[in-house]
């Protein structure tokens, strides 16, 4: 758990104080800004200057170049020396008395003001009294358990408080109007001016030297017992663990984030941040310690030195070195107030990342993505560790120091294949997952690229989810790697989603010839359809067309026949084009017209003839070889009879010529229809066919939508065929007499019974007899009703007329007209139905301005 | 940061405070060393920072006591069930360190180390290790006699309340502030941090809401335990 936080630098060395004076000791020091002022046991007080040079090899070391060198007038040891900058006025501790020297030829004020009686003193750092030419100086007094207070000007002394304790005080250390006082037996905290108190906790000074050391606002560090530093606030509380020292400390002093603390073999260095202790530096014969404004000053008897803080990066460096990830975080997190915030996150972003990529290398990946996001790498850096990914246009270099110690992944991983698949495997999922974040932006064609190398390389299916969807993937870079790895489907999406939908299908029929090998798809052949029936570029279609015919000519016609309807017409092509196109192709001609004809019911002779004709000639075609493809002839048969059925727009007999001489008798019988040639298309039914069930349906058919009488003239046309044949069979007889019986509404029964046999039963034809007799009353019924009805109505009417004629109207000078509210001047008027009388004229302009409605409010509801 | 209340745990050293704040804190229990000074851990409850503090049991670490009860909304006075001398320190020793911490502060008292009695087969399931572990590393090969008693424990809350001069009917129930645990199998701590937590939350939001004044005034404290020490002799 070591960090080598701290170095020790010499800088007063023995000759340049006492030389081999051997009685000479160092007492005490002060350093101010690079005033090194040093107070010995003989009573002389030396002034260096200190300055610190950097020299390049990182190796700090001071100059010290000595200002002075005085005697005080009494020979007795400098007990405690103290700057007071703002004063330009040095503090002496001697022979009980605090007086003021200048701080640079370090004479004695000529005031001769001083303190008197005095064991210790200390300036309070967090002066409350707002005077910035005066420093507060709080003492412990040689009398009895008294403290006091003074203000120190320039030249004179003021006294402002004495302050009375309950045990003989030791040590003080002051912040505001907070005194932390170690007495005899404990540690208190005293506001000197409510006089309250508050015990901290029992403490031996007999046995241990005590330590009160001001580390901050309103807190304090304490030697406590069993060797620990205790921390405590002016409230006297406790807000840091306690750091561990060794039992006989003899200083501590502060510099953040570290406690350093002296015993008489070791200077230790303690983490306030963990209470861990962090570095020890063997130091002999220690003697001083103390923090001044953040240069921390060790000294023995005979000698000065520093400790130099090595700068808190190189600290956290060195952690990251020998890959003390959380440490180095603590350590950063905890010097975020010291630095300024700008700095601070700039250093502390970099720090993640370093973290990131120390956990990367040990394939710690949830821990290194975690690091990545917080400290916002440049998802860059992270893939210019994979080889070859990065695309040639990239204008990345990465970051300069180096965020790691890897050249690339091969170096990281030591060429373990494993590894590198895993680090592989990471960078895609990472990938994919910032791609659409702001993570990525300013470099989403790095992203997607690097994205594509690694799906292609490791086969993954979400390559071509990348291609499908929106991506930025650079062509030219994205293009080689993918011939690399052979996907050449890939490719192709590739050269689509870059708008060179006809690169993509080059490389697409190509695979489909089997010139290139990709077996992504089994179904390109059907995709490249797909994609030209939904493909807005008609040249590339054309282009196409005949090499998807080939291919398939059932299939490839969707490219024609499926196309998106949103097209809208002007977009979409040109049928007489398109069945130019066709005509190598039987099987798309057909497709194409049954398209036309009975999916966009186009209504133009031209393709319903065709289609009539083409389906005719595959019927007989199929008829001359015989039963081999009996079910393809039965579905041809279907159709044509269907569109001959449905269609009114070919050209009848043009069909009809080319079917007589063929045995398609139901076909011929279908064109008599067309043609309302309805005896011959029933002689065949009937005659030839012999397909009574046909027959029936060719009349229901044919009379659709065209009224009762004429589906009557059609049934009846039929049984007459059934009766009238010559060759009376009895098969016709049973047709007949099945049809009246099925069909007795579609007949009119009073025509049907002259036209039959004298010699048929009633009771064969009772069904027949009933339901025209039902028929027959069920339609007397309803014109009775409607004779009613009509009558009842006639009725009212009657009875309005009566009732209107029976008012009389009589009409006066005095009464005036309801529109114009004139009166009446000559014998012609208008009376509404409700009484309203009114001139001729003004009845006609109120037909026109009919807002005249409200002069009428109508009894009856009726104007 | 600055926590928004204090949660101390005290108790005679080896009664398990160290191990307890490590199984609720890092849900495992591991060999521990002897506590020098104190430590704490912070804990998000909820929208509260709470800061947990381990106090050092040994004898030489007794004066710190007092600090770190400063201010505390809640303090856990813990002993070990198999050891009756620990129970007593509580009250000789212990006890009187409470003086520093908030007027209302709220006190619980802990038995550890139920694994090791004899009634531990009784104990439901252990929370966090594998049933089939326990008869193994659990209770078995080290029986010992309980020493303390559940009503021990009651009684000494009854005693606390009576030296804190409070009154039994506004502080929570003795049965419900008495918990035995056993931080070796877990038993019983979350519910005891829980239960303490939920109950330090309304001291925090009273604070909070009493705005940013978070100096201590000193003549108050200090009056405060004054006339406490005095009424108790
Ligand atoms: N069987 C058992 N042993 C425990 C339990 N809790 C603590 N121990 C053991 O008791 C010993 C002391 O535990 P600590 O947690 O260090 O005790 P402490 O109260 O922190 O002691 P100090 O820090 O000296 O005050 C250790 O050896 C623990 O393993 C428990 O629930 N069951
Ligand atoms: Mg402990």
């Amino acid at each position: 758990m070591s960090v080598k936080a701290f170095k020790l630098v010499p800088a007063v060395e023995r000759e340049m104080l006492m030389g081999d004076k051997a009685r000479i000791n160092i007492e005490c020091i002060e350093c101010c800004g690079k005033n090194l002022y040093i107070g010995t046991n003989d009573g002389s007080i030396y002034h260096f200057l200190l300055e610190e040079k950097n020299s390049p090899d990182e190796k700090t070391s001071f100059t010290v170049t000595k200002q002075l060198h005085k005697y005080l007038s009494v020979r007795k040891a400098v007990g405690e020396l103290k700057a007071a900058s703002a004063l330009n006025r040095l503090l002496v501790l001697c022979d009980s008395a605090i007086m003021l020297v200048n701080m640079m030829n370090l004479e004695p004020i000529p005031t001769g003001a001083r303190i008197k009686g005095a064991v210790t003193f200390t300036l309070n750092e967090n002066p409350v009294s707002g005077d910035p030419f005066c420093v507060e100086v709080c003492i412990v007094s040689v009398k009895r358990r008294t403290i006091q207070l003074f203000l120190v000007y320039e030249d004179r002394v003021q006294i402002v408080k004495e302050v009375f304790t309950q045990e003989q005080p030791c040590a003080v250390a002051v912040d505001g109007h907070y005194l932390c006082l170690a007495l005899t037996t404990q540690y208190i905290i005293l506001n000197y001016n409510t006089g309250a108190s508050q015990d901290l906790f029992p403490y031996s000074s007999e046995e241990r030297r005590p330590i009160v050391k001001r580390i901050g606002r309103q807190e304090f560090l304490l030697a406590g017992p069993g060797g620990l530093g205790m921390f405590a606030t002016v409230d006297g509380i406790s807000q840091r663990a306690p750091v561990h020292w060794s039992e006989n400390v003899i200083g501590a002093a502060l510099c953040f984030p570290y406690v350093v603390a002296l015993d008489e073999e070791f200077i230790t260095v303690h983490s306030m941040l963990d209470q861990q202790q962090k570095q020890t530096l063997a130091f002999k014969d220690g003697h001083i310690l103390q923090d001044f404004e953040g240069k921390v000053i060790v000294a023995t008897t005979k000698g000065v030195y520093i400790l130099v803080p090595l700068p808190l990066e190189r600290q956290i460096q060195d952690l990251l070195a020998s890959h003390r990830v959380e440490e180095a975080l603590v350590l950063a997190r905890g010097a975020r107030r010291n630095i300024p915030k700008e700095k601070f996150q700039v250093m502390y972003k970099r720090i993640l990342q370093q973290a990131g990529f120390i956990q990367f290398a040990q394939l710690q990946f949830l821990e290194a993505k975690e690091l990545f996001r917080s400290g916002q790498l440049d998802v860059r850096e992270l893939i210019s560790l994979y080889p070859f990914l990065l695309p040639a246009s990239s204008s990345f270099i990465r970051s300069h120091p180096p965020l790691h110690e890897y050249a690339d992944l091969n170096q990281l991983t030591q060429g373990d294949q494993e590894k590198m698949a895993k680090c592989k495997q990471f960078l895609m999922s990472y990938l994919n997952e910032v791609r659409s974040t702001d993570v990525a932006n300013g470099y989403k064609e790095d992203v997607d690229t690097a994205l594509l190398k690694l799906y292609a390389e490791a086969n993954h299916e979400s390559l071509l989810d990348l291609l499908a969807s929106e991506n930025f993937c650079i062509l030219t870079d994205s293009a080689t790697w993918l011939e690399k790895h052979k996907k050449f489907f890939a490719l192709g999406l590739l050269y689509h989603s870059n708008g060179q939908d006809a690169a993509a299908l080059q490389l697409w029929v190509k695979i489909v010839n089997g010139d290139i090998q990709d077996s992504t798809r089994t179904d390109l052949y059907e995709y490249i359809v797909d994609f030209l029936t939904s493909c807005s570029d008609h040249e590339l279609v054309w282009k196409y067309a005949e090499w998807l015919l080939q291919q398939s000519e059932e299939i490839g016609i969707y490219v024609f026949t499926r196309r998106p309807q949103e097209e809208g017409q002007d977009n979409s092509f040109n049928p007489d084009d398109v069945m130019s196109c066709l005509n190598k192709y039987p099987k798309s001609l057909v497709k194409y017209l049954e398209f036309l004809v009975l999916e966009r019911r186009i209504q133009k002779e031209k393709y319903h003839t065709h289609l009539a004709v083409l389906y005719l000639e595959k019927v007989l075609n199929l008829k001359s070889l015989e039963a081999e493809r009996n079910e393809e002839l039965f579905e041809t048969k279907a159709k044509l009879q269907s569109l001959l059925r449905e269609s009114d727009l070919y050209r009848t007999r043009f069909i009809l010529d080319k079917i007589s001489g063929s045995d398609l008798h139901m076909e011929c019988a279908i064109l008599y229809g067309k043609l309302e040639e309805h005896d011959k298309a029933l002689h065949i039914l009937v005659h030839v066919l012999k397909d009574f069930a046909a027959a029936e349906d060719y009349c229901v058919w044919n009379s659709k939508n065209r009224g009762i009488l004429y589906r009557q003239k059609l049934f009846h046309m039929l049984l007459t065929a059934y009766l009238n044949s010559s060759s009376a069979e009895h098969e016709l007889v049973m047709a007949a007499v099945d049809l009246l019986n099925s069909h007795a509404a579609d007949f009119d029964a009073a025509l049907v019974l002259r036209l039959l046999p004298d010699s048929w039963s009633v009771q064969l034809l009772s069904s027949f007899l009933a339901g025209a007799m039902r028929e027959s009353i069920h339609s007397q019924r309803m014109s009775q009703i409607a004779l009613g009805l009509a009558k009842a109505e006639n009725l009212i009417y009657k009875h309005e007329k009566v009732k209107l004629k029976g008012d009389t109207t009589v009409l006066s000078d005095r009464k005036l007209c309801q529109v114009c509210q004139t009166p009446f001047c000559e014998p012609a008027f208008v009376r509404y139905p409700n009484g309203s009388v009114v001139h001729t004229h003004c009845a006609a302009g109120r037909l026109v301005t009919s807002n005249t409605n409200r002069h009428f409010s109508s009894p009856s509801g009726r104007t | 940061m600055k926590p928004d209340g204090k949660v101390v745990l005290l108790g005679d050293m080896n009664v398990g405070k160290t191990s307890l704040l490590h199984r609720y804190m890092e849900r495992r229990f591991q060999g521990t060393v002897s506590t020098v000074g104190g430590a704490f851990f912070l804990k998000q409850w909820g929208p509260h920072h709470i800061s947990l503090w381990d106090t050092a049991g040994r004898e030489q670490f007794h004066g710190l006591g007092s600090m770190y009860c400063r201010g505390a909304a809640a303090v856990i006075l813990t002993y070990d069930v198999t050891n009756l001398q620990s129970i007593v320190e509580l009250e000789d020793r212990f006890l009187a360190l409470t003086d520093t911490a908030n007027a209302d502060c709220i006190f619980a008292v802990v038995g550890n180390k139920v694994d090791l009695t004899d009634s531990c087969a009784l104990l439901p399931e252990a929370e966090d290790e594998r049933p089939s572990e326990k008869p193994a590393s659990g209770c078995v090969p080290t029986k010992v006699k309980r020493q303390v008693h559940a009503d021990d424990a009651i009684a000494l809350y009854k005693k606390i309340l009576k030296y804190r001069m409070l009154d039994e009917k506004d502080v929570p129930a003795a049965e419900k502030m008495c918990f035995e645990t056993s931080a070796k199998t877990g038993y019983m701590v979350d519910h005891l941090f829980e239960t303490v937590f939920d109950m330090v939350v309304p001291t925090i939001l009273e604070q909070k809401a009493e705005g940013p004044s978070q100096i201590v005034d000193l003549n108050n404290c200090k009056t405060a335990k004054n006339t406490q020490r005095s009424c108790c002799r």
